[in-house]
């Protein structure tokens, strides 16, 4: 089958879940819905790996296939067809999208076990991997939007799964309207590409691009990296991450790890032709990354819920990528982003099993010592720790230290920056992930864990769906990495290089030189980590006296929250309350009172007229025939 | 001459008619209303209507009026309560009356000066001759109609008047359990309910 | 009878709106029955007015129609209020409601 085919089945699998569930889903067992949900992100997966094969068996120069479905939208000289893109950048991540999601709803078969609505979990997650697909496989910007503006939905949708917590509905509906500002970024953009090149394909406007004024594209991208700035959490529209934590874990593995907050990345690669033009732009993106990773990292430094650690850490990972692919090196922050969306998968996953032996405990001070009672994912937990700090052979240790390298290669402002903060956030990345394994899974258990991990022993650690998907998960973060040994083998980048070439090469020796620093300063980090929180000493106690007025602020998130209150929230609010007083009650409610008032008062003008007395009823008669005399009269004259 | 009587009946016509209208006493006004039957006699006889002018005067103020005297005097006391002026729409109600009146004599006065003058008749116009004449030959179906009509109406004041036609015993029995019209069960019922009587007879 | 046929259409016309205002306006059954006698003797000198004024009798057969219609309409009438009063009802138009609605 050719490729293209391939990805429409890739599109429609989810889709045909989603409604074989919603039709369906009400009258099988839960099993049956689960298991199909399962299903057909399955036969996306295996139809991914097809379109991979496809397009391998094809040359290199001819990998860029658009299908089109039916022309979907014409108006004027607007006509937009549902048409897909299929070409090596989609289809990696398509591989992800559906590999990751696959891995997660089959996890969830255990996690969900025993809610009440678990088939409405299974419907608006195949309603993500669905959206998400749609996102990848844009073949114009306008299926882009509408995957965009999905994903919001579906993530607002599981956010706020749990509806009966008014946390998560503030939380949800948090993402959702900043996520809303990103498409509002998005619109614009497109608004000026159509007006500008008349087409709203993704490769006929990047040919076109060469010919716009240069102020154009660079409000193009501008308002392209809002978008991307918005779906990825990064600074300054990044306060929706914590939040939205609230959600369910394999939710927050899905969703806030591997794939939604990646679309901004992946927006960034596919349109690196506008974001090439307009250089100032692509120093932004670099810079928010920059400022980003440094800011995550440091509050992740003082987080106690075991979900925000890693939230906070997704954050800066996804700074990592934004600086990559705003220095040139779109292929190195791809393929961070496959690596991380292993291991960040993988260390959301096996925290959901914390979370599920400890009865949906979150709180890391009320763990410790749980490797003596959950010996397989504490390994498990250390292998994505290891990943995510960037120490070989683990897979994060390949893609950071690209980046870092391209860094180095840029030899401009930029890239230096680039490349010192990239190499201290190693070092804090280190620190405090390995200070979450050290105080969850070492030393001295607290009664709370005993109490409740004695009530599981005999029982495994957690549901069989859920250890044997943290399991692959955990080899893929062993093996991914090997796609992009130096020296021996630069699949990644050859395979992307025509849809997002790299527009630097960093030498051998500076590629040497990014990873024997950085991976010194992971392990510096690691030794940091166990001598203040390995060994349960007073050495924490004693930093955070020292360090009392930088860790409120670091743990008040850099007062962003309380500054869009102030800035946006409040006078919304307000404006909202001054609307509905002013205008919604007087006018809109007043005019539905008018219309029921003034069939009041006409009902009883006219009972006035049945009101049995017979002089009126003599009054009515002399009215009328005075009328019809002076009818008479005027018609006579 | 015949200008000064009409202006002077005409003016003792309205008068008592005004007197009928604003009268409190129904039977001051009953005696007003007899004035005005005489003057308009009076107009009529002015009008060579001989036969009618006497019908008016031995029919109209000699029957009717003397029928309406009877039944106040019958009601007596009954018969005199009025005490609040205005109500439901008088204000409305002066406003028509005015604005026929206004119409009317707009519409006379607007003619094209027709019939400004009396047309000439005989001596016996307005004769019993003339006037039996024609009520036997060219208007016997309405002197026939009329004469059922006077009969029904005898029927119906005997029957009005009379109230109860039943035996002694059964007229005691109150109206309601005669079964009187209406159905019995259901105003039993509703009697029982403690409904007014007007409630049940409607 | 040098007025024309203005004057007495004004007359009657006078005598009408007189009678209708007290139909109206009063609340007595006996005074709206008095009040309805104006306005048919009112249509009534019309009629008359308007047979010497064209010379043909036939007004003044329909003037005793209108007489005999009247009177027999009179009896109805106070066999009405008769029946009322011993019924017992108030005698004022204003509370004889039953119509309502």
């Amino acid at each position: 089958m050719s490729a293209t085919t391939l990805a429409w089945i890739v599109l429609a699998a989810p889709m045909a879940g989603l409604f074989y569930n919603l039709i369906v889903g009400s009258s099988v067992s839960r099993k049956h819905a689960t298991w199909a949900a399962c299903a057909s992100v399955l036969v996306s997966f295996a139809a991914a790996v097809g379109v991979l094969i496809a397009l391998l068996q094809r040359s290199p120069d001819d990998r860029q296939l658009v299908s089109t479905g039916w022309t979907w939208l014409s108006g004027g000289q607007l006509h937009e067809g549902f048409s897909i893109l299929v070409d090596p950048l989609s289809a990696v991540m398509l591989l992800v999208v559906s590999g990751v999601g696959f891995l997660i709803h089959a996890y969830s078969v255990g996690y969900m076990h025993g809610d009440r609505e678990e088939k409405r979990f299974f419907a608006y997650l195949n309603l993500f991997v669905f959206s998400m697909l749609l996102l990848v496989l844009a073949g114009n910007f306008l299926i882009l939007l509408i995957g965009w503006g999905l994903v919001g939905l579906s993530s607002y949708l599981l956010i706020g799964y749990w509806w009966e917590r008014p946390a998560a509905v503030q939380a949800a509906k948090k993402a959702f309207v900043m996520n809303a500002i990103g498409d509002v970024g998005i619109a614009l953009a497109l608004f000026l590409l159509w007006g500008h090149t008349h087409s709203l394909d993704v490769l006929g406007t990047f040919s076109a691009v060469d010919s716009l004024p240069g102020s154009t594209t660079t409000w193009i991208a501008g308002l392209l990296l809002v978008g991307a700035i918005a779906k990825s959490a990064q600074l300054p529209l990044h306060t929706w991450l914590p939040d939205a934590m609230e959600g369910p874990t394999p939710v927050s593995a899905l969703i806030h790890a591997a794939t939604m907050v990646t679309a901004g990345v992946y927006l960034v690669a596919r349109c690196w032709p506008i974001f090439r033009a307009a250089p100032e732009v692509s120093d932004l993106t670099a810079l928010i990354g920059v400022a980003t990773l440094t800011m995550a990292g440091l509050i992740a430094l003082v987080q106690t819920d075991i979900k925000r650690v890693i939230a906070y850490s997704t954050m800066s990972q996804i700074g990592y990528m934004f600086c990559a692919v705003g220095i040139g090196a779109t292929s190195a922050g791809m393929f961070h982003l496959v690596t991380h969306a292993f291991f960040k998968a993988l260390l959301f996953l096996g925290a959901g099993v914390v979370i599920h032996a400890l009865a949906d405990e979150q709180d890391i001070r009320k763990m410790g010592g749980l490797g003596r009672y959950l010996p397989y994912t504490r390994t498990l937990m250390w292998i994505g720790a290891l990943a995510l700090a960037g120490v070989p052979p683990f897979a994060g240790f390949f893609s950071k230290d690209q980046i870092l390298a391209a860094g180095l290669a840029r030899a401009d402002w930029v890239g230096y920056l680039v490349f010192g903060f990239g190499l201290a956030g190693a070092f804090v990345t280190a620190l405090y992930t390995f200070r979450m394994i050290f105080i969850v899974f070492h030393g001295e258990p607290t009664s709370f864990a005993r109490t409740h991990a004695e009530k599981h022993a005999g029982h495994g650690e957690g549901p069989f769906s859920m250890i044997w998907t943290i399991s692959v998960l955990a080899l893929g973060a062993v093996t991914i990495g090997f796609l992009e040994l130096p020296g021996v083998s630069h699949a990644m980048r050859t395979f992307l290089e025509p849809v997002a070439p790299n527009a630097l090469e960093a030498s051998t020796s500076q590629e040497t030189l990014a990873s024997l620093l950085a991976v010194s300063l992971g392990v510096i980090g690691i030794g940091a980590a166990w001598l203040l929180y390995g060994r349960r000493s007073d050495a924490p106690r004693k930093v955070a006296e020292q360090t009392a007025p930088l860790e409120s602020v670091l743990q008040r998130k850099l007062g962003f929250d309380e500054l869009y209150d102030w800035a946006f929230h409040r006078p919304a609010v307000a404006l909202a309350r001054g609307g509905a007083r002013a205008w919604e009650g007087p006018v809109v409610t007043g005019s539905m009172d008018l219309v029921g008032a003034t069939g009041g008062w006409l009902s009883r003008v006219l009972g006035a007229g049945q009101s049995g007395l017979v002089r009126v009823y003599a009054l009515v008669l002399a009215l009328g025939l005075a009328a019809l005399a002076a009818w008479f009269m005027a018609g006579a004259s | 001459m015949q200008t000064v009587i009409f202006y002077l009946a005409g003016a003792t016509c309205l008068g008592s008619a005004l007197a009928v209208v604003m009268q409190r006493n129904p039977f001051q006004a009953a005696l007003s209303l007899i004035l005005n039957l005489f003057s308009l006699a009076v107009l009529f006889f002015v009008l060579q209507g001989d036969f009618v002018g006497v019908a008016q005067v031995l029919v109209y103020a000699g029957a009717v009026m003397v029928m309406f005297l009877f039944v106040i005097a019958y009601l007596g006391d009954r018969a005199h309560l009025e005490l609040r002026r205005g109500g439901v729409g008088s204000g409305a109600a002066a406003v028509v009356g005015i604005a026929i009146f206004l119409e009317i004599t707009i519409s006379a006065h607007r003619s094209n000066g027709a019939l400004s003058a009396p047309a000439s008749v005989t001596e016996s116009f307005g004769s019993p001759e003339r006037i039996g004449a024609l009520l036997l030959t060219d208007h016997l179906l309405a002197f026939e109609v009329i004469s059922l009509l006077l009969l029904v109406g005898a029927i119906a004041g005997v029957v009005l008047g009379a109230g109860n036609l039943l035996p002694r015993q059964e007229a005691r029995r109150p109206a309601v359990e005669r079964g009187a019209l209406f159905d019995l069960a259901r105003a039993r019922s509703e009697l029982e309910a403690g409904e007014d009587m007007r409630e049940v007879l409607k | 009878m040098s007025p024309g046929i203005g004057s007495w259409i004004t007359l009657s016309a006078a005598l009408f709106s007189i009678g209708l205002a007290g139909v109206m306006l009063r609340r007595n059954p006996l005074v709206i029955l008095l009040s309805l006698e104006i306005m048919l003797n009112a249509g009534n000198l019309l009629l008359v007015a308007m047979a010497r004024y064209l010379g043909n009798n036939e007004g003044h057969v329909l003037a005793l129609v209108v007489m005999a219609v009247a009177a027999a309409e009179v009896v109805v009438g106070l066999g009405l209020i008769v029946a009322l009063a011993r019924r017992g009802s108030s005698l004022d138009v204003d509370d004889l409601k039953g119509l309502a609605g």
